[in-house]
């Protein structure tokens, strides 16, 4: 199965925030784009990531933060008539590598759904347990 | 209590408004007056389910000046949703009487000029503008509730009458 590629489309600079992190713990990541929304209107950011999706002839992954959020919902716009990409929405660094680890065993749907299963298991909520 | 607030945002509905002025307004209703998005049953669904627990009405132009009239007294908050100043004026030189207009979100393209972070003019946007305020409708700029709104004729004083 070939590679799956993703674009990270996220508010201000927690897109090129995360795959500087991923990169920390995975090491040097290729075939992963970064947009912000920063100063994009709707149709520009719409267009930005047409452009970028266009290039993926066997599809790929749009990963953004936030669900009803400008880059989800460009993102949503987009991907129309191509449906081989998917948008996952809610993307955390867990589930970014996990990501990074997989994208060569999976489609891009069934990574996506990987992925959300991933970022939701990996929020967590623990006690310090009494001294 | 019905309108609280009409903004002009070339995001429409987007994370500034879900999260916060849907909060800090407690709206329950979001109504987008964009031809674009109204003929789109895609985008109307998209932007539905972008603002959960809120309920969303998508209108063309043609049909906003009976809403703003229908709305007003309406039980409930709601805000007006407009992409451009354009759309703004329209709506106002076909009836509707709308007393002010908070520029939420106007982004840079080509031949606009900054005045702040979001808000971007060209010479159209400043033509529209001024109709505005010469019908004596009053224009601000602020992007969150957070922060505190800008009269538009100081951040450019060329739209000053």
């Amino acid at each position: 199965m070939s590679r799956i590629p993703a674009l990270l489309v996220t508010h201000a600079d927690l897109g090129a925030a995360l795959l500087r992190a991923a990169e920390q713990i995975y090491g040097p990541v290729g075939d992963v784009e970064v947009l912000s929304n920063a100063e994009l209107s709707r149709a520009e950011l719409e267009l930005a990531i047409v452009e970028r999706v266009s290039r993926w002839p066997h599809g790929g992954l749009v990963l953004t933060d936030f669900p009803g959020g400008s880059c989800q919902q460009c993102g949503l716009l987009a991907v129309r008539g191509h449906a081989e990409v998917v948008v996952m929405t809610g993307i955390n660094l867990p589930a970014l590598l996990d990501y990074l680890h997989n994208r060569e065993r999976y489609s891009a749907g069934e990574l996506a759904e990987r992925l959300k299963a991933k970022a939701q298991d990996s929020v967590r909520v623990q006690r310090a347990r009494p001294a | 209590m019905s309108w609280r607030n009409q903004r002009i945002d070339d995001r429409l509905i987007h994370g500034q408004i879900v999260v916060a002025w849907g909060v800090a307004l407690r709206l329950a209703r979001l109504v987008v007056v964009d031809d674009q998005a109204a003929a789109s049953a895609w985008e109307r669904e998209l932007l539905a389910s972008a603002a959960p627990g809120v309920q969303v009405s998508v209108l063309p132009l043609a049909e906003a000046v009976a809403c703003w009239a229908a709305e007003r007294g309406a039980a409930g908050d709601a805000m007006l949703l407009l992409r451009d100043l354009r759309t703004a004026r329209v709506l106002v030189e076909s009836g509707a009487d709308v007393p002010a207009f908070t520029l939420g979100g106007l982004h840079y393209a080509p031949g606009k000029t900054k005045l702040n972070e979001y808000v971007y003019l060209d010479d159209a946007d400043r033509e529209d503008a001024r109709a505005l305020l010469r019908r004596g409708v009053k224009l601000e700029a602020q992007d969150v509730p957070a922060t505190r709104p800008q009269v538009l004729t100081v951040l450019d004083p060329t739209l000053a009458p």
